[in-house]
């Protein structure tokens, strides 16, 4: 909301924005009895008598300020010289109020801050996900930060990951945590891949975070929520601050969601993957599923290279939090598996999911951000794209600077 | 028929997971997993106790366990 050259005729509405002291502005009496004193205003609103925080627009009609007391904030119905002239005149505690300012009209930002789609391809440095991720530009790598990849497990001898921190442990009965299947380490090269592999471009975004490999997935890649809800607890009390689980089924629960509204609370941020059940080209959405579909789960669908939505990338659905929230690079993503083959190039919103999963890394390093905050904090970043938000929501994840 | 579950445990019994398992048990389940910090505890019932483990003070949801499948590793789209 800066005010750039150009804009220096902002238009105003005659009335002024009060802004009060901490010592004023956490109470609703003290606030109104500092209008009462020092300009004599009687007819106050607050905004908090109002059961969704914002007065009605009836009912703040008439009223000759507007008290928004968890903002500390009173939008009062004087021309700002006049107001700001009373205040002097009642000689009123500098520290009651810190300014008055005037009201200025405000317009939705414009659609042309929507960035239009690009083509992205690999190239010899970095794949085209991690281009379009801003991962490329990006100084932030994890370090410190632990996160967990609940999938089939990880090939421990791949040369990415052989100088790593990496804690495993399996889920699944009668297996150890190696993956014998090639998901999961596909899904670990692209969240915590190293920063320079010995050959061909990069694909790995948090080449210093902590890795945890929960195998909760068997070697056909099929698993239950016994081994899936065990790694989630594991991982929350290893004190990860990510969990990526390229995993789901078509349907709801509410297991998933309990657990995911108590890992944010754990300080846990949940990523999932929202599903391939969508054929696009043939008129079909898909559904995002278990457990993407939790609220306080967060669900990634998948872009292609020309940052379109992936045919196979589910939609949302009307139960609640079946949105879309993120968007991650999906379509022919190219990142390690197991040996001897070494790398793969696979699609699916599987494969979009650590690329959020990983980026989350940075942000929380960067910001110190955990739980909520960092999903805030991804939400904010993303890239806005000319999309709908029920196939995209927030837009394709991008790092931190 | 015998069917894999999962207890989510509400809210208000997160931190009493012991009696509740108490109570679980003597409502027919087999309990295998209790998840502390998730508050959540899986096992297996039978079917016709689906319904008694449901009114168990301190239960907040009970569920069929889901089972995933990921595609096969030379799939296209996974």
């Amino acid at each position: 909301m800066s005010t750039g050259p150009g804009e220096q005729e902002a238009q105003t509405t005659g009335r002024s924005v009060v802004a009060f002291g901490d010592d004023v502005g956490g109470s609703r009496d003290l606030i109104g009895e500092t209008l009462r004193s020092i300009a004599g205003i009687a007819n106050v609103v607050l905004a908090s008598d109002h059961r969704a925080g914002a007065p009605e627009p009836d009912a703040a009609a008439g009223a000759e300020a507007i008290v928004f007391d968890t903002l500390g904030v009173a939008l009062v119905a004087r021309e700002p010289s006049a107001l700001a002239a009373s205040i002097s005149s009642a000689g009123a505690p500098g520290a009651a109020i810190v300014a008055v300012e005037p009201e200025r009209v405000m317009h939705a930002i414009a659609v042309e801050d929507t960035v239009a789609a690009a083509q992205f391809a690999d190239d010899d440095a970095f794949t085209w996900g991690l281009r379009a991720t801003a991962v490329d530009a990006s100084s932030a790598t994890g370090r410190a930060n632990r996160g967990a990849i609940l999938d089939t497990g990880l090939d421990f001898k791949h040369p990415d990951f052989a100088e790593r921190s990496v804690t495993a442990r399996s889920f699944v009965a009668e297996l150890s945590a190696r993956d014998g299947q090639g998901h999961g380490t596909h899904c670990t090269g692209t969240a915590c891949g190293s920063p320079a592999p010995p050959t061909g471009r990069r694909y790995g975004i948090a080449p210093e975070a902590e890795i945890f490999a929960g195998k909760g997935l068997d070697d056909t890649g099929a698993g239950t929520d016994e081994s899936i809800l065990a790694g989630i607890e594991w991982a929350i009390t290893n004190g990860c601050r990510i969990i990526s689980m390229s995993l789901g089924a078509d349907i709801v629960s509410t297991a998933y969601e309990t657990v995911g509204r108590r890992a944010l609370a754990a300080g846990t941020l949940i990523v999932a993957a929202a599903g391939n059940n969508a054929r696009r080209a043939s008129g079909e959405r898909g559904f995002v599923g278990v457990p993407a579909n939790s609220p306080s789960i967060m669900a990634v669908a998948a872009v292609d290279a020309d940052l379109r939505v992936a045919d196979f990338s589910a939609g949302d659905n009307p139960v609640e939090g079946g949105q879309i929230d993120l968007a991650g690079a999906g379509g022919d993503v190219h990142s390690s598996w197991p040996l001897p083959q070494r790398n793969n190039t696979i699609s699916g919103t599987s494969m979009a999911t650590p690329h959020v999963a990983g980026i989350a890394a940075p942000w929380s390093q960067r910001a110190d951000a955990r739980g909520q905050a960092l999903w805030d904090a991804l939400m904010q970043g993303a890239r806005s794209l000319d999309l709908p938000p029920a196939d995209i929501g927030a837009g394709p994840v991008q790092a931190p600077d | 028929m015998r069917r894999d579950v999962t207890v989510t445990v509400a809210d208000s019994h997160a931190g009493r997971l012991d009696d509740l398992v108490g109570r679980l048990t003597r409502a027919g389940m087999e309990v295998t997993q209790v998840l502390s910090t998730l508050g959540v505890i899986t096992g297996s019932v039978d079917d016709a106790q689906l319904p008694a483990l449901a009114v168990v003070p301190g239960v907040g949801a009970v569920e069929p366990q889901t089972r995933v499948q990921l595609p096969p590793p030379d799939a296209d789209v996974q």
